[in-house]
């Protein structure tokens, strides 16, 4: 169990009130504790202050692949550089497709693809997925500086598997961390994610 | 794919018929309702899925995931194309979310406006179609298709072949039919359809498939409640409702019985007419329970099978033997035949539950195991071999447990017996874990991430496959009574069988041997050479200091054959064949391999497992393979499961499988692998090789 007892009642009380897709209205993003692929335990409230992102993830996936010939690492690379935290997250349960029984598989898959995420996190049992409601790869939430949800949905608005409609595509998290960095309300704060479903166990 | 593509380009270069894609996991064509249409009117042209059992792909708002088809025509010059003609699609669910979309045939309709100015003759339309189909994994497919028509003046003609199929898709599409729907916002979302369609209908799976994906949350329940002129169904709102900008329209598809309407809902009060007769009877939403069931039965079914044929598995036959024996003596008293059978039939079911109740919590804690889990561990499989040993050297008459076998009928001696029947049953199903029969892969991958109830289920089912045929038999008078009385020859049965045992002790030591290293195998030699002068002490004769130094010794044995785990486990290759040269698996590898153009041949082995090893003799060894995997440019892979490994056992279960063997061949044009049986002949082989090269 990744989570802990605290976070996961949190959690468990904050979903009946929330719904799944109502986290946008409610704003404040959910906690969650949850193992990285070092063994470490991450939690929202360490990165207090800071802009974080959160990918959801299945490497089977082919929309996730479809980001990974550059497109999420560059996003990664600017996100970061400009202070943010990228949290990747693969919520795929065991036996389900994607999953990583071992971090050490989870890094080696990242250093292969050259991730520039600060920490890949492997919410195995679903919860923090749950939580927000994650339900394709990839699946992106933003957060803002004070732990509100400034930004879900799509990675852009064309939602395909091909790698060529990247170019054509906008999109919409650099937009959404554009706006917060310039201080101005996230212009789309919502758009529909695509992709394959969140393979929860 | 490119290459699929270029081929496929090649096929289609010659606009002469309409051909259909096989891409992997559906078959797509475009197929034509007329075969000559006239000039200035809407032909329609369609197209047709096939979808493999258990995938599906997309309806125009895929739900929660996914993405649905699409087509980009190249058309000539003033012939255009419109937009699919939905067929009613059906919600998917997969956990907490919920698609929509459709499994088996599907047809879409496309209207096609032919100019006025059209040329008579033939015209060739062409598509590029994109399709996901998914099933737990999800594939994009590419393709182009193409449907030929013939220009011609006066009444349609319809197409042979598919005409009837797409006009009867056209009629069967949701259509607007004058309902009256509104829907409101308060505490919950209330959906409120009212028409003369509605009067009386059959409303029963009542079901509203909104065209976006925003409006509701798909993966909640919708509530219905009947009116006399229509009905109310209760939803959940989506993020469109929640953000505070609610849609000005919510159209959709209304399911209803057997019915389907397309509908677009305004804000407002609900009609007249729209409630107050409870819910539709027997009202269930489709798939909800039912779904599971059916698969649940299926799987208790092959299971049986499965269990059945495993009886047939090399693995078991050296357990049958004792079995063999101990049916020849009781053959001739019908009741005493009939309690060992029972007996037997119980150990097999309390083992396969117990095995079960281990595997369970091993998963719950979140181990990556599978079927034969527990010969991965070197301390099983060291007592086990020492267990095959004691039986062996008992049947040999190396030394006797309790009363004499002679005293059969003695009430004494039939206790005895039963429990020495239970006993073989429970070394029956622990030998028998190293095999996995035909069948039996599938019901044990079904219980991949199912609750522990359903895995009980299944197990059970496949416990009474397996002791069914020796229960049976116990209960077949007439087929016992045709072996010979019992006497002397029986005893000599009896130490002929014992040599399939120690066949059984040297090949468990062989496993051994893959597992650990030379000092590991050593270790346990010496603990089976300690075991059997413990059994062999013990034999001489009740004496009080001697039996009591034979346990020693036996506790001793038992210690030895512990120790190998703590030997380092050996990792990657082993049990190689010695014709087909082959590389250790990973995705990586596989991946890397494919990306050069190569054929590849994953064998997904473990030592422990008699089929891999059977199949690795029989076909994978053979010149034929080797030969046809040369002429494939082909790269064998082995993913060696003999010790606990994480990431093969998330490879199995990502093909459904809880065990190995399992083979897997790609070919550089197909996106997903061919799935090899579990018992092969070379032919099978070098033909899924030569498949997978495309020659």
């Amino acid at each position: 169990m990744t989570l802990t007892r605290r976070s996961a009642l949190t959690a468990a009380l904050a979903l009946p009130v929330l719904g799944l897709p109502g986290l946008a209205l409610a704003k404040t993003a959910p906690d969650f504790a949850v193992k990285d692929a070092d063994g470490k335990v991450r939690t929202l409230s360490e990165f207090k202050g800071r802009i974080v992102v959160l990918e959801w993830l299945n490497r089977a996936c082919p929309y996730t692949q479809k980001h990974y010939h550059g497109n999420m690492q560059g996003l990664q690379v600017s996100a970061t550089r400009d202070g943010a935290v990228w949290l990747s997250v693969c919520s795929s349960g065991s036996w389900q497709p994607g999953h990583w029984s071992s971090g050490a598989g989870a890094k080696g898959w990242m250093k292969k693809y050259g991730s520039a995420a600060t920490a890949m996190l492997l919410d195995e049992d679903g919860v923090m997925g749950r939580a927000y409601g994650a339900r394709t790869t990839p699946h992106m939430f933003v957060i803002d500086p004070a732990g509100q949800l400034a930004y879900q949905g799509a990675i852009d608005d064309v939602p395909t598997s091909k790698v060529e409609d990247i170019g054509r595509a906008k999109n919409l998290v650099a937009a959404a961390l554009a706006d917060l960095h310039a201080g101005r309300p996230v212009r789309t704060p919502y758009s529909q994610a695509y992709g394959c479903a969140v393979k929860y166990g | 794919m490119r290459l699929l593509l270029a081929v496929l380009a090649l096929l289609f270069a010659a606009p002469a018929f309409a051909a259909e894609v096989d891409t992997g996991h559906l078959k797509i064509e475009l197929v034509a309702q007329d075969a000559s249409v006239a000039p200035g009117t809407t032909a329609y042209v369609a197209l047709r899925q096939d979808i493999d059992a258990g995938w599906h792909t997309y309806w125009r708002n895929p739900g929660d995931s996914g993405e649905p088809p699409k087509l980009t025509w190249t058309l000539p010059a003033g012939w255009t194309a419109g937009e699919f003609v939905w067929a009613t699609p059906k919600t998917l669910p997969f956990g907490p979310l919920t698609n929509y979309g459709y499994s088996g045939e599907v047809i879409l309709p496309v209207p096609i406006a032919v100019p006025a100015n059209a040329r008579p003759g033939p015209v060739t339309l062409e598509a590029v179609v994109d399709v996901l189909v998914c099933e737990k994994i999800c594939i994009p497919e590419t393709g182009k298709v193409s449907v030929t028509l013939t220009v011609a003046d006066g009444a349609p003609k319809p197409d042979a072949r598919w005409g009837a199929s797409v006009a009867a898709a056209l009629a069967a599409a949701p259509k607007p039919a004058g309902l009256t729907a509104t829907f409101e916002n308060g505490k919950t979302l209330t959906l409120a359809v009212a028409g003369a369609p509605l009067k009386g209908a059959d409303m029963s799976g009542a079901w509203f498939f909104p065209f976006q994906g925003v409006w509701i949350d798909h993966a909640k329940a919708q509530t219905a409640e009947r009116g006399s002129d229509g009905l109310t169904l209760t939803l959940t709102p989506g993020y469109a409702f929640e953000s505070g900008k609610p849609p000005a329209v919510m159209d959709g598809v209304l399911v209803v019985g057997d019915k389907a309407y397309e509908i677009s809902a305004t804000p407002g009060p609900a009609p007249a007419g729209v409630s107050g007769l409870g819910p539709p009877p027997g009202a269930k939403g489709e798939g909800t329970g039912a779904a599971p069931k059916t698969g649940l039965l299926i799987a208790a079914l092959t299971a049986f099978l499965g269990g059945l044929i495993l009886n047939l598995m090399p693995c078991v036959f050296p357990v049958l033997s004792m079995k063999a024996a101990s049916l020849a003596r009781h053959a001739h008293e019908t009741r005493a035949a009939r309690r060992q059978g029972l007996a037997y039939g119980a150990g097999v079911v309390a083992t396969f539950l117990i095995l079960a109740g281990v595997l369970i919590g091993l998963q719950l804690a979140g181990q990556q195991v599978g079927w034969g889990f527990q010969l991965q561990s070197p301390p099983v499989v060291g007592v086990l071999g020492l267990l095959m040993l004691a039986v062996a050297l008992n049947m040999s008459g190396v030394f006797e447990i309790g009363t004499s076998v002679q005293g059969v009928g003695s009430g004494l001696a039939a206790k005895g017996g039963l429990s020495g029947a239970f006993f073989t049953g429970v070394l029956a199903v622990v030998v028998a874990s190293p095999c996995t029969a035909p069948f039996m892969a599938g019901a044990l991958g079904f219980t991949i991430g199912q609750p522990p109830i359903v895995v009980l289920a299944v197990f059970l089912a496949l416990s009474l496959g397996f002791a069914a045929p020796f229960v049976a038999l116990a209960f077949a008078p007439g087929l016992l009574r045709r072996l010979p009385k019992p006497g002397a020859w029986m005893d000599t049965l009896r130490k002929v069988l014992a040599f399939p045992m120690y066949g059984a002790a040297a090949w468990l030591l062989w496993v051994l041997s893959q597992q650990t290293d030379a000092a590991g195998l050593a270790v346990a030699l010496m603990g089976l050479l300690t075991g059997a002068f413990a059994l062999w002490l013990w034999g001489l004769g009740p004496k009080a200091w001697r039996q009591g130094l034979a346990l020693l010794l036996l506790a001793g044995a038992v210690a030895l054959v512990l120790q190998p785990d703590s030997a380092a486990p050996r990792t990657g290759e082993s049990a190689a064949s010695a014709v087909l040269p082959s590389e250790a698996w990973s995705e990586e590898r596989v991946a890397a391999l494919r990306a050069e153009g190569k054929v590849v041949f994953v064998n997904f082995t473990a030592a422990w497992c008699v089929s891999c090893q059977v199949n690795d003799k029989v076909a994978l060894s053979t010149d034929e393979v080797a030969k046809a995997l040369t002429a494939a440019n082909g790269v064998y892979l082995k993913a060696d499961w003999t010790n606990r490994n994480p990431e093969i056992a998330a490879a199995l279960a990502e093909h459904g499988r809880a065990g190995v063997p399992l083979y897997l061949v790609y070919g550089p044009a197909s996106e997903t692998p061919q799935v090899l049986p579990q018992l092969l002949t070379p032919g099978m082989v070098a033909g899924a090789l030569k498949k997978a090269a495309g020659t």
